[in-house]
Parts: C-alpha cells; structure tokens; sequence
C-alpha cells in the first residue's frame, strides 16, 4: 500500500498531487502545506476566486475526494521546517514509501533531503526555472548523492539562468531580485514529468539520472534550443560536507564536546 | 533550522566548521584570531583582517539555518558607502535568498572560514575602489 510524503500543494505540487493521486495503487498520501489560499495563486492553479482564504492543504483534499473518496489523506498544515513540529514530521516520513519534494525554498529542500536520508526513503524533488523557460525532475535514493551533492555540482557545471544581477552598486540598498513567473503551461509539463518519474521509481524502475533537465523555451546563452532534454547521473561525493560522514561523539557527549569548543574559542 | 538544537548542526559545527576555525587560528597574531560568540540560536565570528592598508573590525554571523542559511557579514569598522555594500554595513557576497542557479554560496562544499576569506577578498576590492573609483571585480557587477 505505497504511501506518499509530499510537501508543498503550490501550482506545481497540486499537479504532481493530482496526478498520483489518479493512480489507483497510490492509497495514502501525507501533505505538508502550511500556506493559506491567496487572490494571486488563482490564475495558476486548480481552485477559484471564492476558495481564496482557505488552507491550500484543505482544497487540496476537497479535489481529491471528488474521485478518490477511498484515498486516506492526512494533512499537516505546518511549515516542514518548524522545529515544534519535527518529532510529527518524522513520524509520517518514518511511514512513507517515497517523498515528493514541491517547494522552491533552497533552506526547505535541504531539510526535506535530511529527513530523507534519516529515514532512508527515496524521494523526488521537481524545479521549474524563472520565466518557465525549463525546469529539473531529480531523483534521490538512499546511499546515492544527496541534494547538497547534486545542487553543489550542478552550480559549478551548468547555468540556467542568465538573468542579470540586481543593482548591487546602489549603495546601502539591496534590490530584490526579480523571479519572474512561470506560465501555467510550463509549470504543470515539468510536474507532469515530475510525477512519471515518481510514478516509475515506485515502481522499481531505475530512471538512470540523478538530475534531468528539460528546457521548454530557446533561451540565448541557456539553451541552444528547446525540448531537447538534458540527463546527468551525479555521483556522491566523498567530500560532501552535507551527507558525508562525520564522525564524532552523540547525544550528551556531543554537547560537553561543543561546549567545550565554543568556550575555547570563545577566549581565543 | 538548527545549528545549535539539532544532531545534525551541532555535529556540523564540531566536526567541521569549529575544526576549520582552530586551523585558521593556528600560528596567527591574537590581534587576528577568530573568537565565536555564542546567542541565542545563532553564532557570531568576531574578528580583524587586514587585506591592505587598513585593519578592519568585521563579524560573521551563522544563522540557525547555517549552512543552508549563507553566513552574513558586516563590517563593524565604518565605511565609505560603495558599491556592494548593504544596509548595516553588511556585504554583498552570494546573492542572499537568491536560487540556487544564482548563488555563490554552496553548503556542501564551503564552511565559514570561506566566508572569512571572501569578506578579505571584498575589503581588498573596497581599498581598491576607495583609490580608482572602480570596482575591480567585473563578475560582481
């Protein structure tokens, strides 16, 4: 009876949700969503002006139940990084098969990745790229690389943005950066892509990537044309300060041991 | 999350960046030593560089969500307003809350004596730009 641990029911995690949740092997999913609906979700996603107010988590179990009333839904309307909430968290994640990853938050996909590898559960995460000009399907599976290995490696190898830096040389003030949306269209092929790949992992099948890249839109300087996908197998690295191995003291021999260091540096 | 309340954090701090702070620290002046202040759920880094002409007071400031969480660092010592320079004297150096396609911060890879040594590489750029009028990195304009 595979169960699903996803976060995130934004526009592309309410399509990956959708989808999985429409085969019949999936049985039990656990959202994580914390987010409230709001007037400018509604052009990109499934629900109207009068949803607008509500829990996403909640909408999203009210189009679930429109063909799947036999779905067990549990929903968890907290922010997967709220340390009062971990001990919950971890339980749903100790009781999944698969995680699905749908946020765009760097410190929150991070997280997500630990607690996978804590309890040693394969999990996919999905990217779509600023203007929609392409997006990311990642697989991540126990013993395999971990996020920080794939994004350490993928910042150094590839660029997928060209967009121009904000105005740094505006003194004393920091220009937010300007992300600029996604269309719908793009957003739901690359969760379309995210979900078969999820579906497939389920189903035991290697996809033979770490990271797939797909761009939708010829963009100079990016991508020399569109639709021709991109694969890469990622190897671990040793040198990962994330996942490698860290040997040293645990529990309370841990803290006297920092302790003791913070207190030697503190009078260096 | 949880640089001084979780296993993880914790075992990072001792077994990596604390680490890396002692061998910083070895052999150097005591005027130019690393010290680490510890409050509430952060960690600050005190300390001088001289890159140049001038010594410089900075600190370097590990959040809780340190590493995945870039270091933040300002200079304490006043400065000229210039280029790169963010509100508090902060400096501009990885694209804070920018993706990951975008940022100069990789928490696999980098710990927070990389952070000591980029604000060393900006005060450079500073003294640089403080003569010319020309900030000397083309890649951080």
């Amino acid at each position: 009876m595979p169960t699903i641990f996803q976060v995130g029911a934004g526009s592309g995690g309410m399509v990956v949700l959708d989808l999985l949740c429409r085969e019949p092997s999936i049985r039990r999913i656990v959202l994580v969503e914390p987010d409230v609906y709001k007037s400018h979700n509604v052009h990109r996603h499934y629900f109207g002006h009068n949803d607008v107010g509500q829990r996403k988590a909640d909408l999203a179990v009210r189009w679930l139940r429109q063909f799947r009333p036999d779905l067990e839904v549990t929903t968890l309307a907290v922010d997967l990084m709220d340390r009062e909430r971990q001990p919950q968290i971890e339980t749903a994640v100790a009781g999944c098969d698969l995680g699905v990853c749908a946020v765009d938050v760097e410190p929150a996909k991070y997280h997500f990745d630990a607690l996978m590898r804590k309890h040693q559960k394969p999990w996919t995460l999905g990217e779509v790229l600023s203007g929609g000009i392409g997006g990311w399907v990642h697989v991540f599976r126990p013993g395999e690389a971990c996020y920080g290995c794939v994004a350490s490696h993928l910042q150094r190898t590839i660029s997928t943005d060209n967009s121009p830096s904000p105005d740094y040389a505006n003194p004393g003030a920091a220009v937010a950066e300007t992300t600029v949306p996604a269309s719908k269209a793009a957003v739901a092929t690359i969760a379309g892509l995210h979900t078969t790949v999820t579906l497939g992992l389920l189903a035991g099948t290697d996809p033979g990537f770490t990271s797939w890249l797909l761009p939708l839109a010829k963009v100079d300087g990016v991508f020399a044309e569109a639709l021709r996908p991109f694969r890469f197998r990622i190897p671990r690295s040793p040198e990962c300060l994330i996942c490698g191995a860290q040997p040293g003291p645990a529990g309370e021999d841990l803290d006297v041991a920092l302790d003791q260091a913070l207190a030697r540096l503190g009078h260096e | 999350m949880g640089l001084l309340d979780t296993e993880g954090g914790k075992r990072r701090l001792l077994c990596v960046e604390i680490p890396a702070i002692e061998r910083y620290n070895e052999g150097r002046d005591p005027d130019f030593k690393v010290q680490v202040v510890r409050g509430g759920s952060a960690l600050t880094l005190r300390y001088r560089l001289k890159p140049c002409h001038n010594v410089y007071q900075l600190e370097t400031r590990l959040h809780s969500g340190y590493p995945t969480v870039p270091p933040e660092t300002r200079v304490i010592t006043p400065l000229r307003h210039c280029p790169h320079l963010l509100e508090g004297q902060t400096l501009c150096l990885w694209r804070q809350g920018s993706t990951r396609d975008a940022s100069r911060w990789d928490p696999a890879k980098f710990t927070c004596i990389f952070a000591i040594q980029a604000a060393w590489r900006w005060l450079a750029c500073y003294e640089i730009w403080h003569e010319t009028g020309e900030w000397p990195l083309p890649e951080a304009k």
